[in-house]
């Protein structure tokens, strides 16, 4: 820190600026950095029992793969697997999740959008906040008890099927409710839709609401103005909340161990498998890598059919 | 709310007939009782609160009232919401839609016109052309200075072509220069176009400069409506008088009122006749004042001679200004400074503090306020 004449670097500007970001740096680079690198570098290596061999190889991704065992000090064959794309049961799972969290994403998005359209419009700007910390109270509960008390009110002998077979809608339980994709997207949808509420409302917040009342004034409805001035304005809002619904999501492998079923396991509980149960830490992280490339491709898409709501809108 | 101009067409536009508005308990309009004439630029002049952008809100329809009547054309709008009002509005932050470019903006209130889209495009050049934004089209909202932005607003307005064009502040966000290069075109522009422009604004010498008439509100009532020359020369209260410009005042003591011709006498101006017209009546107020412009006082310099009346003063305070020279002066007997403006002229000096000289006045340029 001192500013020698030699050493010019010191005392800079520069170096100050590096020197305050350092403890974040440092935390990103050994907690996010350094592991994910690691999981990529798994991904091209060779499974070994209880090991991973440096060899490189692409077969955790394509084509089939051999993992090796240490018999009297010779290297054996101990399995022979297909990598992610070329195994069907992967890839049904990778488009199972994106297929679900696709759902999930539009169905929280879709359900936080009046919410936090209510919030913004309707409640007096004293209580907005009071509205808003409301709608965070279920979330103080820990997120696997969240999903229990689905499998409560989803169950057979559940809050929904008791109450429909009490009022005689029904005459059996509704069995299509729980253990299924249906209920991955119901717990999912619940679980995130804060998450949704918020960069939504803060955008619609970010309003001035002399452009609706421009919109009106030139002619057009309450609902063309919505349409014409309020969505595209809110629409960066909208993006971040699909964005941090769909990220997520499409890794979570908690809420469809719990509440899935056969039928609503995710691409995540695969990778879980395959680093615990089969130790096989190279065709997990080939998962790991190829999940994140969908979700990456899909983000990408999505930015860019949403590019123009999203330039330089400063004021 | 005398001698009013002769306006265009001189029907009336917009009527209010005893509009009231409350919000909660705040009584915000109180019993407005106005016309407004098709063509005319009129203005809402008052203090920040008076309610002059509250009342300009319900003409556009933004604002309910809760009595009386608010008349367009003829038509009560009790029940017509802001889409359907024949009126427009430039909103003081102009409210240009970020999301679109200028064109967009123009023709944002196009989506319904019949017209062909070659035809939309081509009024939007138009409309471009007519507030000097020719060629600005394609530019993204957001890259529009202040008075860029204002003239998008104008003429996403006017290619409407309502009856009514509201302001509301238009001119406040724009720095001196800019502001008074508005105001002329502004004036050509409702000219040209022959529209009824409605002005909101607290600039007492912005609402002078543009309008035919005005109306200075003040606590949600109109205090006074009139053409700018009455409303500078004949103001019907003090308050008025105090708004626009500056107005100096005198204590006076009335001796007789014989046919309207109010006698009086106020130290430092001697004993004088008013006629009625000079005399403003305000409800409640006890004691008679006389009130002056700066302007209406004259120094004598040597060897000038009054044409009318003059009075020995003192001068205690020089401001100069360039093309003029503000002086306040004692006259004589009295105690409060009072203010009289001095256009400069070459070759005559400025005159030090402490100076004693003479002012001319004439009787017919003062205001009594009792």
């Amino acid at each position: 820190m001192q500013s020698k004449p030699k050493v010019r670097f010191w005392g800079s500007e520069a170096a100050n600026g590096l020197l305050m970001i350092s403890p974040t740096a440092i935390y990103a680079i050994l907690l996010l950095a350094a592991p994910l690198a690691m999981i990529f570098a798994y991904s091209f290596m060779t499974d070994g029992y209880l090991k991973i061999i440096p060899e490189f190889q692409l077969c955790n991704y394509f084509g089939e793969c051999h993992s090796y065992k240490d018999v009297n000090g010779a290297r054996s064959v101990a399995q022979t697997y297909r990598g992610v794309w070329s195994d069907p049961l992967a890839l049904t799972l990778l488009w199972r999740s994106l297929v679900i969290s696709l759902v999930v994403t539009a169905t929280t998005v879709l359900l936080a959008f009046p919410v936090a359209y209510f919030v913004s419009f309707y409640v007096a700007p004293s209580k907005k906040s009071l509205w808003l910390f409301l709608i965070t109270i279920p979330f103080w509960t820990s997120y696997l008890i969240r999903v229990f008390l689905w499998k409560v009110i989803l169950g057979t002998g559940g809050v929904i099927n008791s109450g429909l077979l009490e009022i005689g809608l029904i005459s059996e339980p509704i069995t299509w409710l729980l253990y299924n994709a249906n209920s991955v997207v119901i717990t999912l949808a619940h679980a995130y839709a804060p998450f949704a509420i918020l960069p939504i409302f803060v955008s619609l917040e970010k309003i001035d609401r002399s452009f609706l009342e421009a919109g009106r004034d030139l002619g057009e409805s309450p609902f063309m103005t919505f349409w014409r001035v309020t969505l595209p304005l809110a629409m960066p809002g909208v993006v971040s909340a699909v964005l941090i619904v769909f990220i997520p999501t499409i890794g979570d492998y908690v809420t469809p161990n719990l509440v899935g079923g056969p039928e609503g396991k995710m691409v995540a509980n695969l990778i879980e498998l395959n680093y615990k149960k089969l130790d096989n830490y190279t065709l997990g992280s080939a998962l790991a890598i190829s999940s994140m490339a969908i979700v990456m491709a899909v983000s990408l898409l999505f930015l860019f059919l949403n590019r123009r709501f999203l330039k330089g809108n400063k004021r | 709310m005398t001698s009013e101009k002769p306006t265009m067409s001189g029907q009336t536009m917009i009527e209010f007939k005893d509009v009231h508005k409350y919000y909660g308990d705040y009584h915000a309009l109180r019993g407005i009782t106005a016309t407004i004439k098709a063509g005319e630029f009129f203005s809402l002049l008052g203090p920040s609160g008076c309610g002059k952008t509250t009342l300009l809100r319900t003409i556009a329809g933004f604002e309910g009232i809760s009595s009386g009547v608010v008349m367009i054309d003829g038509k009560d709008m009790v029940s017509v919401p802001a889409n359907v009002r024949p009126t427009n509005m430039v909103f003081q932050s102009y409210a240009i839609f970020p999301h679109l470019t200028v064109e967009q903006n123009v023709g944002f209130g196009l989506r319904k016109d019949p017209r062909s889209k070659a035809e939309k495009a081509a009024a939007v050049a138009e409309a471009l052309e007519m507030v000097g934004l020719k060629g600005y089209g394609a530019r993204a909202a957001h890259a529009l200075s202040g008075g860029q932005r204002q003239r998008v607003a104008l003429a996403r307005a006017l290619i409407l072509k309502p009856k009514v064009l509201l302001l509301d502040e238009p001119l406040s966000a724009l720095d001196k220069k800019m502001r008074e290069q508005m105001q002329m075109e502004l004036i050509k522009l409702q000219r040209q176009v022959g529209i009824t422009f409605i002005l909101v604004t607290h600039d007492q010498e912005e609402a002078l400069v543009m309008s035919d008439r005005i109306a200075v509100m003040f606590e949600g009532e109109i205090a006074q409506l009139a053409d700018p020359e009455t409303l500078y020369r004949r103001p019907n209260s003090r308050k008025v008088a105090d708004f626009i410009g500056t107005m100096n005042f005198l204590p006076a003591e009335i001796l007789s009122e014989i046919d309207g011709k109010v006698e009086v006498e106020a130290k430092g101006f001697g004993r004088l006749t008013l006629d009625a017209e000079q005399v403003s009546v305000a409800p409640g107020s006890s004691s008679a004042s006389i009130g002056f412009r700066p302007e209406t006082l004259t120094i004598l310099f040597d060897g000038q001679t009054a044409t009318d009346r003059e009075s020995r003063a003192e001068v205690v305070e020089v401001v100069y200004y360039g093309d003029m020279t503000y002086y306040d002066i004692k006259l004589e007997g009295t105690t409060e400074p009072m203010r009289l403006s001095m256009r400069n002229v070459f070759g005559r000096p400025v005159l030090d503090i402490g100076t004693q000289t003479r002012v001319a006045w004439s009787p017919g340029a003062l205001v009594l306020f009792r």
